[in-house]
């Protein structure tokens, strides 16, 4: 018995080690004035730590700590809106094919599940000149569309099958008192089916977060290129210090693992609703 | 909502109705008179937007393969087999076909090795375990992007975390050009930042399904004097079968896509270019989008493919 704890403490090292060795070190980096992050050799621990990478990130009005600000606020808006129409859309539509019967239903859902078993790159250039035929190419609603139209068939699956876990019998207790079919999904469904939500808002948010090629084509400027598209290519230039790249890479860490770290008990929840098929 | 309400008949007899896919619960009323529209209503946007931005699209992209769609070079015109042609002699994507090749080897067997390992140690609860879990998914919640940056530190030539560990033990002197030199080793280290991103996925698709095998296997196998070894082979293994299939094909769909890490990591250079990325390339750069069509399309199909091979080859129902 003793053996196998040893075992295990030895696994749950490895895995701290795996998951953490990586942040720490670019944190580290991050902390660090240039000179002391290209020392060797190397200081494993920040010597003369210093917040001025993100001091020059946060308030410094040279070019790219400006780029990365607007970039900032560009993922945020985007990340935001996909999520919230996402949200919506699938509620309605995962609450619908869960607890509705109506001709067609099987057909219209498998339909929506194919769509899951294609890699999301497969539509990358028709959805560039579609959204380039409509001028919608460098604009935040291309973005979102774009990003909704592909989170939407896991989020609508998730709250199927949570909607579909929810306890027979709801509908008619609530449709007996006389509430509208509408009133009592409001009323009655929407409080149960909550964590189901919750789970789905969480994983769309982190999915469009971490966009790189979608937004790297369809944002042709700085009026709507997402953070991941802006630190991809500061680091192509080879001009900018690697502890203000490293305080950049933290910042955009920071909402997913702070959401993560936070909610994790909701992200593992949807994620295996989302992939027991 | 104007939709007819008709709140109160019992469920009517639906004589061909289908069966629902997985909820047995349906309440809606319907009325034999007409339509009822709310549900309808209700799927409408989403069945819109797939149609529009995802049905429509891979049409597309399935007729505009066989198209030679320039912007340099127009009009569109058919083109028969012309794109794949073109596709076959062109070095830069039989190169990077071989690379993704081995970007799936080595990716969907390190992260289904990982989640298995992984999954084990978490098996049973001890007290930290919901943290482990927290601090296990967070390379899965990062961007990749990032990822590709923050690796960078670890595998920099001068003041990286694997050459500063190198010198600091004197096994070299610390300046090993890791990335871009070796095709092999450019390969397998850009990996490793794709697998520490989604093994986290594989560990808890892995565990979710080891919390199911019942404890009294393990204990019976004990009492049978099995080793904890012959108990995970004979026990794990195979009760795990179905988290392991879809682990791994959630890896092959992953990394026979792979672009972020090679594009930040590697840049452009051969050592390391996808075929997702050479895709970019032909089409956003070169822009003939008839080839893009094309490679995306060989991309598809083979992934679907292999995903269908390893449901095949490792999906095995199990029952408790």
């Amino acid at each position: 018995m003793k053996r196998r704890t040893g075992a295990r403490g030895f696994g749950v090292a490895a895995i701290l080690i795996w998951s953490l060795v990586p942040i720490y070190w670019a944190i580290k980096t991050s902390l660090q004035t240039e000179a002391d992050a290209r020392a060797k050799p190397a200081h494993y621990l920040p010597t003369n730590a210093t917040l001025d990478n993100y001091a020059t990130l946060l308030t410094g009005d040279s070019d790219v700590p400006a780029q990365i600000r607007q970039s900032a606020v560009n993922i945020v808006v985007e990340c935001g809106a996909a999520t919230i129409v996402t949200v919506l859309l699938a509620t309605l539509a995962g609450y619908a094919f869960a607890r509705m019967r109506f001709r067609g239903r099987n057909v219209l859902f498998y339909a929506v599940l194919a769509t899951m078993a294609f890699p999301a790159y497969t539509t990358l250039i028709p959805l560039y000149r579609i959204m380039s035929t409509f001028g919608l190419v460098n604009t935040y609603t291309g973005i979102v569309l774009v990003y909704v139209s592909g989170f939407l068939p896991l989020a609508t699956w998730i709250l199927h099958n949570y909607f579909a876990s929810l306890p027979v019998g709801i509908e008619e207790a609530g449709l007996v008192d006389g509430a509208r079919r509408l009133q009592v999904l409001w009323h009655l469904l929407l409080p149960l089916a909550r964590p189901g939500i919750i789970s789905t808002a969480l994983i769309t948010f982190l999915f469009a977060w971490g966009q790189f090629l979608f937004p790297l084509v369809l944002s042709s400027d700085l009026s709507t290129q997402p953070l991941t598209v802006v630190i991809a290519s500061l680091q192509g230039r080879h001009v900018v210090p690697s502890t203000l790249l490293n305080a950049a890479g933290v910042l955009a860490i920071i909402v997913p693992a702070l959401l993560a770290l936070a909610f994790n008990r909701y992200i593992v929840n949807g994620l295996l609703a989302g992939s027991t098929k | 909502m104007t939709v007819s309400s008709s709140t109160t008949e019992p469920l009517a007899a639906e004589g061909a109705a289908p069966r629902p896919p997985a909820g047995p619960t349906s309440v809606a009323p319907v009325r034999r008179s007409r339509v009822d529209l709310l549900p309808y209503l209700l799927v409408a946007p989403v069945m819109i937007f797939i149609a529009c931005l995802a049905l429509v699209p891979a049409v597309f992209t399935v007729v505009q393969s066989f198209f030679k769609v320039d912007a340099l070079d127009p009009p569109t015109r058919f083109d028969g087999f012309g794109n794949f042609t073109r596709l076959w002699h062109s070095p830069a994507v039989i190169g990077s076909i071989g690379n993704t090749a081995l970007y799936v080897v080595i990716g969907v067997t390190l992260s289904t090795v990982i989640g298995i390992g992984a999954a084990v140690v978490l098996q049973k609860p001890f007290r930290g375990r919901s943290l482990v879990i927290a601090i296990l998914i967070l390379p899965w919640a990062m961007p990749g992007v990032v990822e590709g940056i923050l690796w960078t530190g670890i595998f920099d030539p001068n003041a990286g975390l694997i050459n500063s560990v190198l010198s600091s033990l004197h096994l070299s002197d610390g300046n090993a050009v890791l990335l871009g030199q070796n095709r092999l080793l450019t390969i397998t280290l850009i990996e490793l930042v794709q697998v520490w991103q989604i093994a986290p996925l594989s560990v808890l698709l892995i565990l979710a399904v080891l919390q199911l095998i019942p404890g009294e296997l393990y204990e019976a196998a004990q009492i049978d004097g099995c080793t904890s070894w012959s108990a995970f082979r004979r026990i794990t293994l195979p009760l795990a079968r179905p988290g392991i299939a879809v682990t791994m094909v959630q890896a092959v769909i992953a990394t026979l896509n792979v672009f972020d890490q090679p594009y930040v990591l590697n840049g452009a250079a051969n050592t390391g270019a996808s075929v997702t990325m050479q895709t970019y390339f032909i089409s956003f750069q070169d822009l003939d989008f008839g080839q893009g069509y094309a490679l995306s399309l060989l991309i598809t199909i083979v992934t679907l493919l292999i995903s269908l091979v390893v449901v095949r080859l490792v999906y095995r129902r199990v029952e408790l």
